[in-house]
């Protein structure tokens, strides 16, 4: 038995298979939001579902059968999972923590998630992760395949800390400069994305040898996997984006008024 | 403190800036570099990401291919590049893998070095492949495949011939399924001469580097 999601070279099977170290870790990670919130000052019923919708994110991109096709049979999964850990559950994770959750003044905190670092760090991990060398190296075990998607995680949550982190740490950035920064990943994930797009060859040897699934070819899968990236990051960022300017106009707006009813 | 911004700031943009230069150039090597690391060992070693057999091998083998038609393999290896293969179309993994890898490729090469290529199966569980499973399952591959039943008798001794280890029938499984473990590796044939061999693990990258020097080997 498999403790979390690798490249197996058995044929794939929908036959349903446990993973005990995915569902500990999904059981420390909701301890960890649980005892994060209990600490803050402030409780907003919203935010604790933005949590909990992450937390449950993360469990179907790691579990059965999500994490076991990603882990070892198709590129295009690998993917989701990406999508899923990196870019989706970090900030639903962040909004899902109250102000004071975290000390987020403390100095250590702020340097560790300064923009420019997190951006940097972050980057650095979505072109390591997927430089197919370390990928196949990785995904062969299973303590490499749980490096990389603690490696996603650890990074999205520092990419989307100053974005949508809890209390001061959002207010690092304005909000145009926040908008800028997301729209910065999406002009670095163009890269990676179309490389696994447009190449003619399979690049990761994980998926090209693996046992076939459904008879899907390996270069049409992994032509998926980088449409995902490109499509799907673009859209997921997009929408941050969107979310983003459309509170700054509010806010925007709403001190205008107010401008107006003081001269008024 | 308004200086020290602009410091940390042109900092900041020059490794911005050194990263955009830096990060395709590391996906372009990536690009390059995708493939076996023991096949380009072997290219450096031989001009072959095949593995170079220590005697060439030859074969003389009448089988029935999939229209029930005697099909010598010696004529069909003389004049085209052979690559000829020994699996089942129940196996799992390997046949599926390696026979589909190779049929992207050879799909990929221009029509002139396409027509001169022949891919012959040769099937190691005639008990249940039978000649339209074998041609369905081949032409959802590539229909230009070849393949090929015998006995069990006739296969063993072509595949002893050939110095690869005769297919074994595997313990049946609860579903009433069994497999049938059996050589992973492609015999490439010119002038009806086998003198490389593709084990499984093969990539596309390695066909695509191998099979136009097999090809111009045919033409010398």
């Amino acid at each position: 038995m498999q403790w979390w999601c690798a490249a197996q070279t058995a044929a794939w099977s929908w036959a349903w298979r446990p993973y005990p170290g995915v569902w500990l870790f999904i059981l420390t990670v909701a301890a960890a939001f649980a005892w994060l919130r209990r600490r803050a000052t402030s409780r907003d019923d919203g935010m604790r579902a933005a949590g909990i919708t992450g937390i449950l994110l993360l469990w179907v991109a790691l579990d059965w059968p999500i994490g076991a096709l990603g882990g070892g049979y198709l590129a295009s999964l690998h993917m989701v999972q990406f999508l899923l850990i990196a870019l989706v559950a970090p900030p639903l994770l962040l909004l899902g923590l109250p102000a004071g959750a975290v000390p987020a003044h403390a100095r250590v905190l702020q340097q560790a998630t300064h923009p420019l670092l997190a951006l940097l760090v972050f980057i650095a991990i979505v072109y390591g992760t997927h430089v197919p060398a370390i990928s196949d190296a990785a995904m062969a075990t299973q303590w490499g395949s749980f490096l990389i998607d603690m490696a996603w995680l650890g990074g999205g949550l520092l990419f989307w800390w100053p974005v949508v982190g809890p209390g001061a740490a959002r207010e690092r950035m304005s909000p145009p400069l926040r908008m800028g920064y997301l729209f910065a990943l999406l002009v670095f994930m163009t890269g990676p994305g179309a490389m696994i797009t447009f190449s003619d060859v399979p690049l990761f040897a994980t998926y090209e040898l693996a046992p076939r699934v459904d008879g899907i070819a390996a270069l049409d899968d992994q032509r998926v996997a980088g449409l995902l990236m490109k499509v799907g990051g673009g859209f997921i960022i997009w929408v941050a984006i969107s979310i983003l300017f459309y509170r700054w106009h509010r806010t925007e707006n709403q001190l205008i008024e107010r401008e107006m009813a003081d001269v008024a | 403190m308004r200086s020290g911004m602009r410091h940390t700031h042109g900092r900041s943009a020059r490794g911005l800036a050194l990263l955009c230069l830096i990060l395709p150039a590391v996906l372009a090597a990536c690009e390059r570099a995708a493939g076996n690391d023991d096949a380009q060992a072997r290219e450096r070693r031989t001009g072959f990401r095949g593995v170079l057999l220590d005697a060439p091998l030859e074969a003389d083998f009448t089988l029935t291919d999939t229209r029930g038609r005697p099909f010598r393999f010696r004529d069909e290896a003389r004049d085209n590049v052979a690559l000829l293969f020994f699996g089942y179309t129940h196996c799992p993994d390997v046949c599926p893998v390696h026979l589909s890898n190779l049929a992207a490729v050879i799909q990929r090469l221009p029509y002139a070095q396409r027509s001169r290529i022949r891919v012959v199966f040769v099937t190691t569980d005639p008990a249940r492949d039978t000649a339209q499973r074998i041609r369905e399952w081949l032409d959802a591959m590539d229909p230009s495949f070849i393949g090929l039943r015998g006995t069990v008798d006739e296969v063993t001794r072509i595949q002893h011939a050939l110095h690869l280890p005769a297919a074994a029938l595997e313990a049946a499984r609860p579903d009433g399924g069994y497999d049938v473990g059996h050589a992973a590796q492609v015999l490439a044939f010119t002038d009806g001469v086998a003198r490389v061999a593709y084990p499984f693990g093969t990539r596309q990258t390695d066909w695509l580097h191998d099979l136009p020097i097999l090809l111009v080997q045919l033409e010398d």
